[in-house]
């Protein structure tokens, strides 16, 4: 029977290894804009975070054109980036900020997606005979033409604060902060969208009546 | 459920964002950061080009101290001479079918192109001006004390339009003592075909829907050459920009400081022959007596009043009498002058 080798310690035994520090907390979004002033590459690392983010409401607003106001958005806020204050807003509300000033220039466009698709969702939807389907649900099906074209009856201001509200979820300071306006003009704008939405969905509304 | 709640489960969605987009955004911001080129895809691509030139006297004192106003002067040697080429100029994509009775267009533009197509009678009270963009339009904030109506709907050729129904003060007088009334103007946009965006708006008797409608409807894609126009030019020159029919900028490639000025003086700016010489900024040497198109015409050479240059400046007449000056550099000879005024074309 072969024997194994008797290992022996030829010194004492090593130090066991010092716990490295764990790579730091990852640096956040402002972080990242303060090191691009010095360091412009790192300002790629938040495209990775929120382009996403940035493309799915431009894309709900614009459609297509999305694919270009996406590379806009970034690129004026690269630019821009001296300019931006963490203090006042956070880099997400930021960049929602800039792209919805760029949707306004194409405010058309916006409006026009909105009433093609209130056209396309004027058929009946086809209903899942699913019983688990929500009543809610159910009604929202029902209710995306008219939804749409309540949006696009919406002055684009009043539709800036409410789809932030709305798809962005930002907060009333969020939304003033990033369309550079009063916290009080953003819940007169809000109550203002709100009120005409539900004028716009008519009676068959089955909004609650939020008095 | 409320409206947000609405908006969130049944609000319209937008299209995935795929790999190819994120990827041409994510390298048009590397080549941002890092200083190279920009190339990125777009759907529809900008050419906006601001005119450098301003209308009537404007204009003028434009063409003279322009030069001065160059912040960042090229430091490439001026071409001491030019060689003298047959010149077509860029034109208005669309025209009027039937036209509009008693209106002829003016046309606003740059290299690329005419812009924008004016149909105005004199006093700017009844007409039209038609703007053709490739980008959507961008709606300005109200002037201070214009109103502006509800937005509605309209079909133009079986597309969507928009029609907007408004009034901006309308001023007039010498500056010092300016009265201005409200005027009505209606408005309709549309893109007509992918890439091409038309705005109608439409003053005094054009002040109506349904005229604007008509007008919108009787578009046609046949080209309209400019109004004011030079057959001949320096090799290696282009259009930098015209402007009303009376104002015409064309500049050297090479050397955009270098430029050649076309424009139609009102009857009120029109120097008497003999008062030439005296009128113009910085004569150097006599007022030479000439002719062009059978016509006395006046030369003078002055200072430009940058890098040493100098400025033919020429007042002649078309030949129906229209008065119509042209500046240009002195790399030009007097000949060569001469010759270019030959070729001004006026279709008022």
């Amino acid at each position: 029977m072969a024997t194994s080798p008797v290992r022996t310690a030829a010194g004492p035994p090593p130090e066991p290894p010092s716990l490295r520090a764990l790579p730091s907390a990852r640096p956040t979004d402002a972080a990242l804009v303060a090191r691009s002033l010095d360091e412009p590459e790192v300002f790629a690392d938040l495209f990775d975070r929120h382009a996403g983010e940035v493309y799915r409401y431009l894309g709900r607003r614009v459609g297509e054109l999305a694919d270009d106001l996406l590379s806009e958005t970034f690129l004026i806020a690269f630019r821009r980036r001296a300019d931006y204050r963490p203090e006042r807003l956070d880099v997400r509300p930021w960049l929602i900020g800039i792209a919805t000033n760029l949707v306004h220039g194409h405010a058309r466009t916006e409006r026009r997606r909105y009433r093609a698709l209130a056209r396309v969702a004027a058929e009946p939807p086809i209903r899942d005979d699913d019983p688990g389907e929500s009543a809610d649900r159910w009604t929202a099906q029902a209710l995306r033409g008219p939804l749409a074209a309540a949006l696009g009856s919406l002055h684009v201001r009043d539709r800036d604060v409410l789809l932030l509200f709305a798809w962005s979820q930002l907060g009333y300071e969020e939304i003033a902060a990033a369309l550079d306006i009063p916290t009080g003009t953003v819940r007169s704008r809000l109550n203002r969208a709100r009120r005409q939405m539900r004028a716009a969905l008519g009676p068959a509304s089955p909004l609650e009546d939020p008095r | 459920m409320n409206e947000i709640t609405l908006l969130r489960e049944a609000g319209p969605d937008g299209p995935a964002l795929t790999t190819a987009t994120r990827q041409a955004a994510r390298a048009a911001l590397m080549a941002e950061i890092e200083g190279r080129p920009t190339v990125r895809r777009r759907r529809r691509p900008s050419r906006r080009v601001a005119l450098r030139v301003g209308a009537g006297l404007v204009a003028v004192a434009a063409a003279w101290a322009g030069a001065v106003a160059v912040t960042s002067p090229d430091p490439a040697t001026p071409p001491s001479s030019v060689t003298l080429v047959g010149f077509d100029m860029p034109t208005f994509p669309l025209s009027l079918d039937p036209q509009p009775p008693g209106l002829r267009p003016a046309f606003d533009g740059s290299g690329d192109g005419a812009t924008i197509a004016d149909y105005h009678d004199a006093e700017y009270r009844e007409g039209f001006t038609v703007y053709v963009t490739e980008d959507e339009p961008e709606r300005a904030e109200p002037a201070e004390g214009e109103r502006v109506g509800d937005v509605r709907e309209r079909e133009v050729a079986g597309r969507d339009a928009e029609l907007v129904r408004g009034s901006r003060p309308w001023c007039t007088g010498p500056d010092t003592d300016l009265d201005c009334t409200p005027r009505g103007y209606t408005e309709l946009i549309w893109e007509r075909r992918e890439g091409q965006w038309v705005r109608i708006e439409g003053h005094g008797s054009y002040d109506d829907p349904a005229q604007v409608t008509a007008v919108a409807e009787s578009l046609i894609d046949r080209p309209q050459p400019a109004t004011l126009a030079v057959g001949l030019a320096p090799a290696g020159w282009s259009v930098q920009g015209f402007k009303m029919g009376r104002v015409l900028t064309l500049a050297n490639d090479a050397y955009e400081q270098q430029t050649l000025t076309v424009h139609i003086p009102r009857p009120d700016e029109v120097i008497p022959a003999g008062e030439v010489r005296e009128s113009v900024p910085g004569p150097v040497g006599p007022q030479l007596d000439v002719a062009v198109n059978g016509r006395p015409a006046q030369l003078v050479l002055c200072e430009s009043g940058y890098l040493d240059q100098r400025t033919w400046y020429l007042q002649a007449q078309f030949p129906d009498g229209t008065t119509f000056v042209l500046q240009a550099p002195d790399t030009f000879t007097q000949e060569q002058v001469l010759a270019v005024a030959a070729q001004v074309t006026h279709t008022p």
